[in-house]
């Protein structure tokens, strides 16, 4: 008696078993079949059980953003769950019929109406000093300047209109500093002088009057046309023994992200992350982040 | 045995020599506001001082740092520490050890001495007690004989000061 009962329920989660490993082979397959469609080129990470993975997906000015895409178990009938680096996300339009390819889709109309907003981000990062730590992130509608005398200008660029006038407030040293407070009454006075047919810095530099600190690496790039590496500040590699048929050589390596665009010698971004634990390695490519703006590299270990 | 409080005094490689050589360049063309490096021969180990910050609870006091590069910096960050008498706050032990993320997990070669400088008088600015971090005692007594901060596994969990 005891036997074939035992038997029974094994037989029982033989099928619940033989069950759901038919359905996730056809989740696979599915998952699969969809990811094709879209191309295995720009798919940048895939969790083993393919329920997340992430794209790169250059957008109309070949700005390079990561789309995250989480699955369901019982997608696709429930909707994919995606987030990237944008202000905000669109709301996904979904049926049981839809696939992979339709978020793509979508994502990519999203990004065209970005596109303006990150224009005048861009333009702002590139020329004038933006004094967040770590580069300014593609996310935030918030950008704080460097306005001289140790005094910050925080703007906050409206994405549906982001050439209007954006909202400004100004942070310096306590007690708050002559020219502070000079700064924050001319914005007041000139604020109607904003024009949608400037560029976003022009317009700052009329509305104050004043000419803002230019960023370091622009000054630094004009004074010598050569590309200095970001982690050892040489154009070239010394000569060195241990560094053998390297001694000497140029930066080899640029990081994908356009607005950071940092050089670095392939030889010291993999000593670099070699010293961290984060670094993952897979064959002879070492997978970890720009040191500066955190995104994604993946160097090729060279041998001598 | 006397222990030397300098971390390991492997001089520095080429690639190191090189960046400090730049970094010290830009400082003295740039110097970030409220600190002065005191002009030594020895690119190895910088002393600077600290003025801070009008305004703040430490405001006129001066302090020196010591900075120790290592022999793969920037790969590793450099040791930082304030010299005797270091300044009283919550994150800084009266050994002249600072609890300070970039300084140790952190690091990333993005950094420079002078962004170091500017996240410590940061720090000191956002105090708002003079006062060492409550576990001040027991902590130096395990640093006798020199150990670098380096070495110690650090916990940081306050993000307010």
């Amino acid at each position: 008696m005891n036997v074939s009962g035992k038997k029974f329920s094994q037989e029982s989660i033989g099928s619940e078993r033989c069950e759901e490993l038919e359905k996730s082979s056809s989740f696979y397959q599915k998952v699969y079949s969809e990811i094709e469609e879209i191309g295995w080129e720009p798919l940048r990470r895939l969790g083993g059980d393919l329920t997340f993975f992430s794209f790169h997906i250059l957008d109309e000015k070949r700005r390079g953003h990561v789309l995250e895409i989480q699955l369901d178990r019982d997608y696709p009938k429930s909707p994919p769950s995606v987030s990237a680096d944008v202000p905000f996300m669109f709301t996904l339009d979904w049926s049981i019929s839809s696939r992979l390819k339709d978020v793509m889709f979508q994502f990519h109309k999203h990004l065209d109406n970005l596109q303006e907003f990150w224009s005048v981000l861009d333009d702002i990062d590139k020329s004038l000093c933006v004094v967040d730590v770590k580069q300014p992130s593609r996310a935030s509608p918030v950008r704080r300047i460097d306005a001289g005398n140790d005094c910050i200008l925080v703007v906050h660029i409206n994405f549906d209109d982001p050439k209007s006038l954006p909202e400004c407030r100004f942070i310096g040293p306590a007690p708050p500093a002559m020219h502070m407070n000079n700064l924050h009454m001319i914005w007041r006075r000139n604020s109607k002088k904003w024009s949608k047919e400037k560029s976003f810095p022009e317009n700052l530099e009329c509305i104050l009057g004043t000419e803002l600190p230019k960023p370091q690496g622009l000054q630094e790039e004009d004074d010598h046309q050569q590309v200095e590496c970001g982690i050892c500040y040489a154009q070239f590699l010394p000569t060195d023994e241990e560094l053998g048929t390297r001694s000497g050589t140029r930066t080899d390596y640029t990081c994908e992200n356009i607005s950071c665009n940092k050089s670095f010698h392939s030889l010291c971004l993999t000593d670099w992350l070699r010293s961290i634990t984060t670094t993952r390695q897979s064959f002879d490519v070492l997978f970890g982040n720009c040191p500066y703006c955190s995104d994604p590299v993946a160097v090729k270990i060279s041998n001598k | 045995m006397a222990t030397s409080a300098s971390p390991s005094n492997k001089a520095l490689s080429k690639i190191a020599c090189n960046r400090l050589q730049k970094e010290l360049i830009e400082w003295q063309r740039n110097p970030p506001t409220g600190f002065t490096h005191k002009v030594t021969d020895n690119l190895q180990r910088w002393i600077i001082e600290v003025i801070g910050a009008p305004g703040t609870l430490y405001a006129n006091d001066t302090y020196q740092l010591q900075v120790d590069f290592p022999e793969h910096y920037p790969m590793e960050s450099p040791q930082v520490i304030f010299l005797h008498p270091a300044p009283m706050h919550p994150h800084i032990y009266s050994n002249g050890h600072i609890c300070l993320d970039i300084l140790y997990d952190s690091w990333s070669p993005a950094m420079t001495v002078n962004t170091i400088c500017i996240s410590i008088l940061s720090m000191l600015s956002s105090s708002t007690e003079k006062q060492r971090p409550t576990d001040n005692d027991r902590y130096v007594k395990n640093c006798k004989n020199g150990r670098s901060p380096k070495e110690t596994r650090w916990w940081f969990h306050d993000d307010k000061v």
